[in-house]
C-alpha cells in the first residue's frame, strides 16, 4: 500500500486536527521507511475494539508503508499458546493480562523489548515504576528484562453516583477514605441506602466483591504488600489481608449500608444492581465498579448528567499516595523483525495513543497524550484517574491462580458476606493455594 | 443461514455415511466369501463375521470416547504434570472441605430427589389412571421432561429470585410471601435449605418419567388379583400399597435406579443456578471448577473417579434389573 493512497482513508488527516500531536507523527513517518513490509499481530479484541485498534494502526501503515495484518481472537489466550508452540507465533502478540506472557517469556518463547523500554516508561507514564514492575519477567535463563509495553489501560476504582441526588441531599464528593465513610453513615441516617453492592454473575458469582477487596488493599497497605499477597510471599490470611477484607465488610455486610441488605448483596446481579441508582426514589447513592458497567445502565443514560464517577479516595492518615486499581493489554515480540519492533516505537508515540483516545473503550497512561483528544467527557475522567494515579497495579484476582482468582477468592467472598469471618474466609483461600500443586 | 446449512449437510453426511458403510460393508463380505451352492463353509464364516462388521464403528466409538477417557482418566488421577505422584491427588481430596461439602451435598441429593420422584410418579400415576383428565395431567407432569435441565434451572432461578427491599418481586416464592405478609429472602443463599429448592428442580423433572413407566407397570397387573382384593374387603389405599405396589417392584427399582444416577451426574442445575456458592457444591460442579476454572486436570480426573466409582454398582444393578424386567 503506498503511503499516499493509506494516507486518504485515515480517520483524520495528519495535520487537521489540533487536538493531535502531528508532529510526533510526521517525526515517525520521517525516521521510519518500511515499504513493502509486513507485521503480524493477533490480540483479544474483536468486534468493535477491533475495528478501533484497525483504525489507529493504520496510521502506523500510512507512516511507515509496512502493511499491518491483525487478527484478533476471542479465545486468545488459548490461541498464541498452540501458536507459538507450533512454531508460527504472530511477530506482536498482545495479552489481556501479564499472567500468561510472563510464563511465555519464562520459556523463552518472546523477545525482550528494546533496552530504554523501562526508562521510557519511567518518564512517560503515569505511576511509571508500577508499569516497569508489571511488565517485567524472568526470561528462560532467569534474567529479567522488560518484555512487554502496557497500551490501552482499564480503570476499576472507580464509584458511580448520581450527581442530582448527591444535589437533592446535599452531599459532597469525598475526597478521602474517612470522608467516603462518614458519607456512608451520614446517608443512612438520613435513612438513604447509600451502596449498591451485587456480587451475583452467574457462574463467576462473587467476582465483584474481589475488586473491592483489591481496592482497599492498596489504600490500607504499601503496594510491595500488595505484590506479595499477589505473588502468594505472604499467606491470603495474613492480618493485613484480613484488615482489608474486614474494610469491605464495613460496607457490604452492614444492612443499612446496602441495596437489599447483607443478605442480599452475595444473591443480587451485578447486571441489575446499577438500576438502583437510576430508580425513583433511588435505592442506592453510590455504586463501586470498573468502568464497564456503564453498558448496564438504562438506555438514553447521559454520562455526567444522570451519572457520574469519582476516584475511590485513598484513606488520608495512611499515606499511600493515589493507587489506581485496573487492568489492561500488554504488547509483546513473539516473533523479532525490524517492522515489530517499529510497531512497538510507533506505541511510544503520543499520536498512537491520541487516535485510540478519540474513539472508544481506551485509556492510557501517557502523560504526553492531550487529555483533550478523549472522545467523550467521561472517557477523560477516567483517563484523569489514570494520569494522576501515583501507583498503579493489576487486578489481584486476573494475577492470581485461576483456582483462587477466579475460584477460591470468589467463594470465599460470598461466604464473607453470607456471614463468615473474615479470618476464616481467607482461611479457606489460603488452604486452597497451599494445596495448590502440591 | 450457513449454520442450517451446515447442520443439514451433517445430518445428510452422517446418515449417509452410516448408511453406505453398511452397505458396501455388506457387499465386500458377499463377494469375498459368496454364498454359493457347493461353499457352505462360506456361509457359516461370513455369518460370523457380520456382526463384528456391524459393530465396528460402535466398538471403535466406544473405545476411542469411553474406555480410552477412563484410563486417561485414571493416569491424570495419580499423577500431576505427567509424573506418577501415586495417591497424592486422592490425599489432597479427601482433606479439602470442599470435596466434603460436595460428598455431603451428593448424599442429601442421593436420598431426597430419587425417593421422592418415584414417590410423586407413582402416586401421580395411580391417580391419573383412575380420573377422566388423567391423559391431560399426565402430559402436564411428562412436560418438564422435554427441558434441557439448564432451562428449568432458569425457569427456577426465577422462581426463587430475590429483589431488594420494597420493590416489586418478580420471583414466584418471594411473591408468594411477600403478599401473606412475609419478609422477602434470597432463598437460594439459605444453608442447606438451598440445596433442598435445587433438589425440587430435579424433582420436578424426574417425576414425570417415573409417572409414565410405573404407570405402564400398574396397568400391567393383572385386574383379577385386584378384584380378589377388593373382594376380601380391602380398602384402595391397601390395594394400592399392598396389591399393586409389590407386583411392579422390578419397574420402580428401575424407576429408582436410573434416577440416581442421573442424580450421581448433578451439574447443569447447581452450575447453572448458584455454582456450588453459598454450600451448594456438588461433585461433577467440583470436578469442572478444578479441570476448567482453575486448570488443573489432575484434581479435576480425581473427583471425576470418584462420580464414576459411585455410579458403576448402581448402573451394573440398574442394568440387571433391567433385564430381568424384559425376561
Amino acid at each position: 500500500m503506498a503511503t499516499a493512497a493509506g494516507a486518504q482513508e485515515l480517520l483524520y488527516q495528519p495535520g487537521e486536527d489540533p487536538r493531535f500531536n502531528w508532529q510526533s507523527y510526521e517525526d515517525f513517518a520521517a525516521t521510519h521507511d518500511l515499504q513493502g513490509q509486513s507485521v503480524t499481530i493477533s490480540g483479544p479484541w474483536t468486534a468493535e475494539d477491533e475495528v478501533t485498534f484497525r483504525r489507529t494502526f493504520e496510521y502506523f501503515e500510512a507512516a511507515t508503508g509496512a502493511r499491518v495484518d491483525y487478527a484478533g481472537s476471542d479465545s486468545f489466550e488459548q490461541q498464541i499458546v498452540i501458536d507459538v508452540n507450533s512454531g508460527s507465533p504472530p511477530d506482536i502478540a498482545v495479552f489481556p493480562q501479564p499472567g500468561l506472557a510472563r510464563q511465555l517469556a519464562g520459556q523463552g518463547r518472546l523477545t525482550p523489548l528494546a533496552d530504554d523500554t523501562a526508562d521510557w516508561l519511567r518518564e512517560n507514564y503515569a505511576a511509571g515504576d508500577s508499569w516497569v514492575k508489571l511488565v517485567t519477567f524472568a526470561g528462560p535463563d532467569g534474567q529479567e528484562a522488560v518484555y512487554g509495553f502496557p497500551y490501552k489501560i482499564d480503570v476499576k476504582s472507580l464509584v458511580f453516583y448520581s450527581p442530582e441526588n448527591f444535589k437533592a441531599l446535599g452531599y459532597e464528593i469525598p475526597r478521602t477514605m474517612e470522608a467516603l465513610k462518614a458519607l456512608t453513615e451520614r446517608m443512612a441516617d438520613d435513612g438513604v441506602t447509600p451502596w449498591c453492592i451485587a456480587l451475583g454473575s452467574g457462574s463467576a458469582t462473587g467476582w465483584p466483591a474481589t475488586d473491592w477487596v483489591e481496592d482497599l488493599m492498596l489504600r490500607t497497605q504499601p503496594p510491595e504488600v500488595y505484590d506479595q499477597w499477589v505473588a502468594h510471599e505472604i499467606p491470603f490470611d495474613d492480618p493485613r489481608v484480613v484488615e482489608a477484607v474486614n474494610e469491605f465488610g464495613w460496607f457490604a455486610k452492614t444492612d443499612r449500608f446496602v441495596d437489599g441488605g447483607a443478605g442480599g448483596v452475595g444473591w443480587i446481579d451485578h447486571r441489575d444492581s446499577p438500576q438502583g441508582l437510576f430508580s425513583i426514589p433511588p435505592r442506592c447513592m453510590m455504586m463501586h465498579q470498573a468502568s464497564f458497567i456503564g453498558s448496564f445502565f438504562p438506555t438514553g443514560t447521559e454520562f455526567g448528567a444522570d451519572v457520574d464517577f469519582f476516584y475511590m479516595p485513598p484513606f488520608e492518615t495512611k499515606d499511600l499516595g493515589d493507587p489506581v486499581l485496573g487492568a489492561g493489554t500488554t504488547f509483546t515480540i513473539a516473533h523479532d523483525t525490524p517492522v515489530a519492533e517499529a510497531f512497538l516505537e510507533f506505541l511510544r508515540t503520543p499520536i498512537a495513543h491520541e487516535i485510540w483516545m478519540s474513539q472508544t473503550g481506551f485509556l492510557t497512561p501517557l502523560t504526553t497524550a492531550n487529555l483533550d483528544a478523549y472522545g467523550d467527557p467521561t472517557l477523560r475522567g477516567m483517563g484523569e484517574i489514570l494520569v494522576n494515579a501515583t501507583t498503579f497495579r493489576f487486578d489481584a484476582s486476573d494475577l492470581m491462580p485461576g483456582a483462587i482468582g477466579a475460584g477460591a477468592f470468589w467463594t470465599a467472598m460470598v461466604d464473607f458476606v453470607a456471614g463468615q469471618s473474615a479470618e476464616d474466609a481467607t482461611g479457606t483461600i489460603e488452604a486452597t493455594w497451599e494445596a495448590l500443586g502440591r | 443461514m450457513t449454520q442450517i446449512l451446515f447442520a443439514l449437510l451433517t445430518i445428510v453426511i452422517g446418515v449417509g455415511g452410516c448408511l453406505a458403510y453398511f452397505y458396501l460393508a455388506n457387499m465386500v463380505l458377499d463377494r469375498v466369501l459368496p454364498p454359493r451352492r457347493g461353499r457352505p463353509e462360506n456361509l457359516r464364516r461370513s455369518s460370523r463375521i457380520r456382526p463384528w462388521i456391524f459393530l465396528a464403528p460402535a466398538i471403535v466409538l466406544l473405545g476411542v470416547y469411553l474406555v480410552y477417557p477412563l484410563f486417561a482418566s485414571v493416569w491424570l488421577s495419580l499423577s500431576r504434570d505427567g509424573e506418577f505422584t501415586g495417591l497424592a491427588n486422592y490425599i489432597w481430596m479427601v482433606q479439602d472441605p470442599k470435596f466434603r461439602e460436595s460428598l455431603f451435598n451428593n448424599v442429601l441429593w442421593l436420598i431426597f430427589v430419587p425417593t421422592l420422584s418415584t414417590l410423586v410418579g407413582l402416586v401421580a400415576a395411580q391417580l391419573t389412571d383412575s380420573i377422566k383428565w388423567g391423559t391431560i395431567a399426565k402430559s402436564l407432569i411428562f412436560m418438564p421432561m422435554a427441558i434441557s435441565f439448564v432451562g428449568a434451572a432458569v425457569i427456577w432461578k426465577f422462581i426463587y429470585e430475590f429483589r431488594a427491599g420494597d420493590q416489586t418481586q418478580i420471583g414466584l416464592l418471594n411473591a408468594v410471601v411477600t403478599s401473606l405478609g412475609g419478609e422477602p429472602q434470597a432463598w437460594l443463599t439459605l444453608p442447606i435449605v438451598n440445596t433442598f429448592f435445587l433438589m425440587i428442580i430435579m424433582v420436578w423433572m424426574q417425576a414425570g418419567f417415573a409417572m409414565v413407566l410405573l404407570s405402564a407397570a400398574l396397568r400391567g397387573i393383572p385386574d383379577e388379583t385386584i378384584e380378589a382384593a377388593i373382594l376380601d374387603g380391602a380398602s384402595p389405599w391397601k390395594v394400592f400399597w399392598r396389591i399393586q405396589v409389590p407386583q411392579i417392584y422390578g419397574t420402580i427399582a428401575v424407576v429408582w435406579t436410573t434416577i440416581t444416577i442421573m442424580v450421581l451426574k448433578i451439574f447443569d442445575i447447581v452450575f447453572a443456578i448458584t455454582n456450588g456458592q453459598w454450600g451448594t457444591q456438588v461433585l461433577a460442579n467440583l470436578m469442572y471448577d478444578w479441570s476448567f476454572r482453575a486448570g488443573d486436570f489432575n484434581r479435576g480426573a480425581t473427583i471425576a473417579i470418584v462420580i464414576m466409582v459411585a455410579v458403576l454398582p448402581i448402573m451394573i444393578w440398574n442394568i440387571r434389573n433391567a433385564q430381568k424386567e424384559e425376561d
